[in-house]
């Protein structure tokens, strides 16, 4: 089937790479609370405000890119895990596909309104940043699972 | 929706991987459409029926509750 808006199957190695990596890197992160010195770096910063000053527009500003290389290793690496075509992409698992991401996106939502009624303070702060990753988390959870019990349909071949 | 795709393939002597590769599409959706777990595309139906040389309503048919 002929679908533009998925990367090519061999994504699908190199995305998990990053994923595991990412996620190692974020529980060091999380864990440790520390993050390597020579990632300390000027950077271009569209908008910046630290909390109670001013908002600095268009400048360089000094940042630990720790925390961003571990994001965006997350997710272009969930990315290409999720959407990546399967080795036949076809008509039933662009269904599978579907459902899944529709699904994901039911349980997101469920969570940060779950989140929004009953945590708060930097709680609920945490909960938004794990909220960058898991929708794709989410998916990628339902949809393999999902291949696994179709696989498992298969005992009854022939 | 029901079908007789198992039957078709047992007088052909094929199997879900043989048809599969014939149609393009995965082992594991032949399984499905075969278990009605699955209702396949128009495109995919002819596609099957051109296999076995037959109509689409030869193989599929509409059940009640469809």
């Amino acid at each position: 089937m002929r679908t533009n808006y998925l990367f090519p199957n061999r994504f699908k190695l190199p995305g998990w790479f990053l994923l595991g990596l990412g996620i190692v890197l974020g529980f060091v992160y999380i864990f440790f609370q520390e993050s390597p010195g020579f990632l300390n770096q000027k950077v271009f910063a569209m908008v910046d405000q630290e909390f109670l000053h001013p908002v600095i527009l268009f400048q360089m500003v000094q940042t630990n890119l720790f925390g961003d290389i571990i994001a965006i290793l997350l997710i272009s690496g969930g990315l290409f895990v999720a959407f990546s075509k399967e080795k036949i992409e076809d008509e039933y698992i662009s269904k599978i596909r579907l459902e899944s991401l529709v699904w994901a996106t039911y349980i997101n939502y469920f969570v940060i309104i779950f989140s929004i009624i009953f945590i708060y303070g930097t709680a609920f702060l945490w909960i938004l940043i794990f909220n960058m990753f898991t929708l794709l988390f989410f998916f990628i959870i339902r949809f393999y699972w999902l291949k696994k019990s179709v696989k498992k349909m298969m005992r009854n071949e022939e | 929706m029901k079908n007789s795709l198992k039957v078709e393939r047992a007088k052909k002597n094929l199997t879900q991987a043989q048809l599969a590769l014939l149609v393009h599409v995965s082992r594991q959706t032949i399984n499905a459409i075969e278990l009605g777990k699955y209702n396949l595309s128009t495109v995919l139906a002819l596609k099957i029926a051109r296999v076995f040389g037959k109509t689409v309503n030869e193989i599929f048919e509409l059940e009640e509750k469809d």
